[in-house]
């Protein structure tokens, strides 16, 4: 049944937003303070290449930051300002890319393998982690989140989580190793390092996204999306580093190609969704659940919960894969896929189980939203669409409908209508449960554009 | 609030909360695991004297030259143990660890007593391998409780070059 509603004004808590951006001002803070202090530590005491490139790697780090976040924050402003605002992010990007790729090339990869491989080594892991992005973007099969955060989330994995870790781990593995016996006890050690380590800053991304970007973070299904983008950037650098220094060990004895190969193959081909990928969605999801709950000791369990599941299911993987005897035989091959199914598949079947309960739950209450929407008789949404709008299938459908009549101008107006209406709906839905701070007039304003997209489909 | 969506929202936070009480498990059963093979109290105050790492040659079984912490990977090379710096009834091993944790040379496990003639303990070359293969090793000595090494009487870093 479809009931006319009018919704609530916006949160009248209209300092929530700056007191979310002075907690984000707070962690980026602490983020930088810790890549200066672990850079300069790096290079004073241990006097390494990694340590010089961390070093060195700061501008990049501090350019891609700020790159990102004018980035991010361009599409908040109007149209007139918005292409110089790109235009910046754009440079300082570019700059930061290719600086670091230079550090990485220069200082890491060609003193191990030369940057011929670690070229080959990163355009090889390229169109595979690409592969990942595009799925993990599309899970999210109502309301999808826009590229610019998704690529943000795989460059902070990559390129900020990476340098974050260097130093903690590098004090955490030279301290075990001088005081532990090695065997068992090391390797579980080292377990808990790569766990929490690593998780937390990854997990940082995740957090920093929810509470500077709160409207492009609607829910468990957003947070297991990003949390996942970041795990694929992770595991982009991550596979690079290990092929490359692969490569470099076994080289001489003629098969540095193959260990690579089998490096690409475990961690971007297998392991593309199984690893890193499946640990942070998990933050991702924790933080997602607490992005709609009210309570505040709900919501720090809720994202301490996911940071829990992710550091146990790395830990597991790296404590215990080497549990699973790999015989140097044909049916070696059979036993590294089962390995990564028994270790890592009850982890991504229960973040599974909660991204299609997350899905399912998004989709009801859209629906819901469209309905009411639709019963207001203000236009946005009209009541023969909402069933087409509420199913993934039909807005394909539809969107190739218009294809066929126009083109591709034709399915690309169709989409940003039903993304528009979509938008409504979410924005809707948010201000129901009073778990949004932006002013009524938003609101509006997305109705509007619906209004002017659906007369530019119709011309 | 649809009291519908309300409890979707529950339910799922409650599933995170039983997925996270399982992760703690897992935490809980590492804990474990590294007690079982870090037992506390095991420090007893005996130091194995490690003469040096030096250049070993295969055919001869000796040590060449003096002790370094570096060497190309197209040299074999051997550390060298006093025995007698352990009391003799202890029982120990002495071990080579790769960069990927392998263990690519070994004496023991023994009391010191038995070990008295394996004073020179070499990398071995990895099967079908023309070398060593390049990267930081480690050398133990250890102590063992019931078949378990349980603490490293000494230890040194060797660092094999990639040229």
């Amino acid at each position: 049944m479809i009931t006319s509603t009018t919704p609530p004004a916006a949160d009248p808590e209209s300092s929530l937003r700056p007191r979310r951006y002075g907690i984000a001002i707070a962690v980026a803070a602490l983020v930088v303070l810790a890549l200066i202090a672990s850079s300069i530590l790096n290079y004073v005491y241990l006097d390494t290449i990694p340590g010089r490139a961390s070093l060195y790697g700061l501008l990049t780090v501090a350019l891609i930051t700020l790159g990102t976040y004018i980035l991010v924050r361009a599409y908040d402003r109007d149209r007139a300002s918005r292409r110089k605002h790109l235009i910046r992010a754009g440079v300082l990007i570019g700059l930061g890319v290719l600086l670091w790729l230079l550090v990485i090339d220069v200082f890491l990869f060609t003193q191990s393998a030369g940057p011929g491989v670690a070229a080959i080594c990163a355009l090889a892991c390229l169109p595979t982690t690409a592969f990942g992005l595009l799925v993990v973007r599309r899970m999210d099969r109502n309301h999808k989140e826009p590229w610019r955060l998704v690529l943000v989330a795989a460059a902070w994995g990559a390129i900020v989580a990476t340098s974050l870790v260097v130093w903690g781990e590098t004090i955490w593995e030279a301290s075990a190793q001088r005081a532990l016996v090695p065997g068992p006890g090391l390797d579980t050690s080292l377990a808990f390092m790569a766990g929490i380590l690593e998780e937390l800053a990854k997990g940082l991304a995740v957090l920093l996204l929810y509470l500077v970007m709160r409207n492009e973070f609607d829910d468990v299904v957003d947070g297991i999306v990003y949390g996942a983008a970041v795990g694929l950037g992770f595991n982009f650098l991550e596979s690079i580093s290990y092929m490359t220094n692969v490569y470099s060990i076994f080289s001489a004895e003629g098969f540095g190609w193959v260990a690579a190969g089998i490096q690409w193959y475990g961690r971007q081909v297998l392991g593309l969704f199984f690893g890193h990928a499946t640990y942070t969605a998990f933050i991702g999801a924790g933080v997602g659940i607490a992005r709609q709950l009210h309570g505040r000791r709900q919501k720090v369990l809720a994202i301490m919960a996911g940071f829990i599941v992710a550091i146990a299911g790395h830990f597991s993987w790296d404590a215990w894969a080497t549990v699973f005897p790999i015989q140097n035989t044909l049916f070696g091959l059979v036993e590294i896929h089962l390995r990564t199914l028994i270790m890592t598949g009850p982890f991504t079947a229960a973040l599974i189980a909660l991204l299609l309960f997350g899905i399912r739950y998004e989709g009801q209450n859209l629906l819901e939203q469209m309905r009411k929407e639709a019963g207001t008789g203000q236009g946005a949404i009209l009541p023969e669409e909402v069933p087409t709008l509420a199913s993934p299938w039909q807005r394909l459908k539809q969107r190739l409908q218009a294809f066929q009549r126009a083109g591709p101008r034709g399915y690309l107006r169709v989409s940003r209508l039903q993304t528009a209406q979509l938008d409504l709906a979410m924005e809707r839905w948010h201000r129901e449960r009073k778990e949004i701070d932006t002013p009524l007039e938003a609101e509006e304003q997305l109705r509007q554009r619906v209004m002017e997209l659906r007369h530019w489909v119709a011309a | 609030m649809s009291t519908t969506s309300y409890d979707q929202l529950r339910t799922l936070y409650r599933t995170l909360l039983v997925f996270a009480t399982v992760g703690i498990v897992i935490l809980g059963i590492g804990l474990v695991q590294f007690v079982y093979f870090e037992p506390p109290g095991q420090a007893s105050g005996v130091q194995a004297r490690i003469v040096g790492i030096y250049q070993f040659d295969p055919t001869t079984k000796q040590t060449i030259d003096g002790d370094r912490s570096e060497f190309p990977r197209t040299v074999e090379f051997a550390a060298v143990v006093d025995w007698s710096s352990i009391p003799s009834n202890l029982i120990v091993d002495a071990r080579w660890y790769d960069s990927f944790g392998s263990i690519e040379g070994q004496v023991g496990p023994g009391t010191a007593a038995d070990l008295a003639n394996d004073t020179v303990i070499p990398v071995e070359v990895p099967q079908g391998y023309h070398y060593v293969l390049p990267g930081r090793y480690t050398f133990v000595v250890e102590r063992l409780s019931d078949g378990v090494p349980v603490e490293v009487l000494g230890r040194r870093f060797v660092v094999v070059d990639r040229s």
